[in-house]
């Protein structure tokens, strides 16, 4: 299955020529399943992603700490367990080694996918996870091997999601997205994303507060990188001007503003939030023109004031001239 | 050779690898030695060897004698256990044990074995878990499952679980129907293949014959997905720290455990015994060897004590 993913994710690059996102943070992302980004801004050389490491170290504890008056240091063994007399070969230890993390990763995405169904009733909680360990055959005593555990299951349902959306524009999604315009372009995206969340949106302030605790505000803030990326890059956004930033800047917040309005949002199907999303995005479009309208006013007045101070001057050094 | 003569002689050589052991003298092991052999002979070196010899703290002893020298041990200090417990760590052990538990999550449902925790301490904290759990669930949405709870402490001394047991009744825990006391070896478990979800350990496997088969026998019990947890004293690596509790290790707790409960040798031995062990790699090595996945440790107050975890796919 691993093998799969990868062969797909290799294929999906090739194939689509996406780059990579050039925030350094999100460039250190190890790759997911997704392609990560998709444009370049101006002067930034793609970085070459490393390769994901056979077997992930454990994350930083975070709120856990050791106890008082119980400093601790935490550290991954990956030794290559040959024993006995015949000791395999470097490469056939590694070869076991890789295939053993792929089986803890294969163990754990089913986990945590069989996980998701039981969120709107058990929220994002070790409880979820634990009916979800349940549901797949292995024991639930495995969730206490995955390093931050809800932080855990809400960052894999994010990946998820963008995956699920990636999968989607490539499926056909995207020949329709042609035929709009700009702004209906980022505003369906936009609610094809969201409307992944309304099955757990009585559910969703818990992860929300879940993304903002200090040990996983880092990776929720690419994974929201990630996200705004793929739809301007979705939405045809080839630009390598410095309105790269703004641009991305600009979504992510239309992004976040819509996903907690959706919350409050009483509507039947959720309409008041589209509608909010659909005006957010004109209004920042709108914005950009004005502020572009205002540029280049601002460059014909300077042009028109430079010329009139450098004709006033021209005729002065020329009367002076013998 | 036979493989059991084997792993004494790798972990032999390993332990004088890391220079973090003092061997017994040539006297303290020569009452194992066949009559006209001398002690330094390669012929008996050999022997001794195939003698399945084990150490017992710095001294060398037969395998059959190792568990019969710790069982008196473990019968002369369990009365006054508790309280060296408290003296020797300064109240640490409690945050260690907290911070086991932590580590295995426990939760409603769970089959849970504990080896070597007679006196109930993981057992409890295990239980109030599980408890705590329940109580944050919502609306009873697991409380058909608290039914199937059940934590076995399995430990191989009676002495220390009638301590458990009685601890258990001062605290209230009598009542519980899903606490089970049980005499048995660490290197023989009397329960079924892939039957438990959790297997911890706390202070005891530095004292088992073969550390190999205990470990063997985790990964046997477990269930896919389990996890073994074990909790021990380790190597210090800090420098000047290293030196302090050196001194505090060997002049002490021996001498608090005179004092105390009355017992310096045994306490010599607990002392001895942490040397003797392998390092937190050495020791992370044999956990992968029995096949665990997911080989993790975490050292707390240094390297004082480590916690290593293990995951069964």
């Amino acid at each position: 299955m691993a093998a799969s993913i990868a062969a797909r994710r290799l294929l999906s690059r090739a194939t689509a020529a996406r780059r990579v996102l050039p925030l350094a943070s999100v460039a250190a992302l190890a790759p997911r399943r997704f392609s990560a980004g998709a444009s370049v801004p101006p002067q930034t050389p793609t970085p070459t992603l490393p390769p994901p490491p056979l077997e992930p170290t454990p994350e930083p504890l975070g709120s856990e700490g050791a106890g008082a008056g119980a400093s601790s240091s935490s550290s991954s063994f990956t030794g290559t367990g040959a024993s006995g007399a015949h000791r395999s070969s470097p490469g056939a230890a590694a070869g076991a080694r890789r295939q053993a993390g792929a089986g803890y990763q294969e163990e754990q995405e089913k986990v945590l996918r069989a996980s998701l169904l039981h969120v709107p009733r058990m929220g994002w909680s070790e409880s979820a996870m634990v009916a979800g360990a349940r549901d797949v055959g292995v024991s639930p005593a495995i969730v206490g091997a995955f390093p931050r555990k809800e932080a855990a299951l809400v960052e894999f349902f994010m990946d998820d999601c963008l995956q699920q959306l990636i999968d989607r524009i490539d499926a056909g999604e995207g020949e329709q997205l042609k035929t709009l315009i700009l702004s209906e372009r980022l505003s369906k995206l936009v609610r094809m994303r969201l409307e992944m969340q309304a099955p757990y949106i009585s559910k969703w302030p818990q992860a929300l507060s879940i993304q903002s605790q200090p040990a996983n505000v880092s990776t929720s803030l690419k994974q929201r990188a990630v996200l705004v990326d793929e739809i301007w890059h979705a939405a045809g956004d080839a630009g390598s001007d410095i309105d790269w930033y703004v641009k991305r800047t600009v979504l992510g917040g239309i992004y976040s503003t819509s996903e907690v309005y959706m919350l409050t949002d009483n509507s039947p199907e959720f309409r008041d939030t589209w509608t909010f999303v659909n005006r957010r995005i004109k209004d920042a479009l709108d914005l950009q023109k004005t502020f572009q309208e205002a540029a280049y006013l601002a460059e014909a007045m300077g042009a028109g004031v430079g010329g009139t101070v450098q004709g006033v001057l021209n005729r002065v050094f020329q009367n002076r001239s013998p | 050779m036979t493989l059991r003569a084997a792993a004494a002689a790798r972990r032999l050589a390993s332990c004088t690898r890391q220079q973090s052991v003092v061997l017994g003298s040539q006297a303290e092991a020569a009452h194992l030695l066949a009559p006209g052999m001398a002690a330094g002979s390669p012929r008996a070196a050999a022997a001794f060897l195939h003698s399945h010899a084990t150490s017992f703290g710095y001294k060398q002893v037969r395998e059959e004698e190792k568990s019969k020298l710790v069982g008196n041990v473990f019968s002369s200090v369990a009365s006054s256990y508790d309280v060296m417990n408290d003296l020797m760590s300064a109240g640490l052990h409690r945050l260690w044990k907290d911070r086991l538990v932590s580590k295995l999550s426990p939760f409603p449902g769970m089959k849970h074995l504990d080896v070597a925790g007679g006196t109930g301490d993981v057992a409890f904290r295990v239980l109030d878990s599980i408890k705590s759990v329940s109580r944050r669930a919502v609306g009873g949405a697991i409380s058909d499952i608290e039914e199937d709870t059940h934590i076995y402490v399995c430990d191989i001394n009676p002495n220390m679980l009638n301590v458990g047991k009685k601890r258990a009744s001062e605290r209230g825990y009598n009542e519980e129907k899903c606490l089970s006391w049980i005499q048995g070896d660490a290197e023989a478990l009397s329960f079924e293949d892939g039957s438990m979800d959790g297997y911890t350990i706390a202070f005891g496997i530095r004292n088992v014959t073969h550390i190999e088969k205990a470990l063997a026998e985790a990964y046997r019990v477990l269930k896919r997905g389990g996890r073994f947890l074990c909790l021990e004293l380790s190597h210090v690596d800090v420098p000047l720290f290293k030196q302090i509790y050196d001194v505090y290790s060997f002049s002490v707790i021996p001498a608090v455990g005179e004092l105390v409960a009355g017992d310096r040798q045994s306490y010599q031995y607990l002392v001895e015994s942490i040397r003797r062990f392998p390092n937190q790699e050495n020791f992370a090595q044999m956990i992968q060897e029995a096949g665990f996945e997911r080989v993790e440790y975490e050292n707390l107050v240094g390297g004082v004590v480590a916690i290593h975890s293990g995951l069964k796919l």
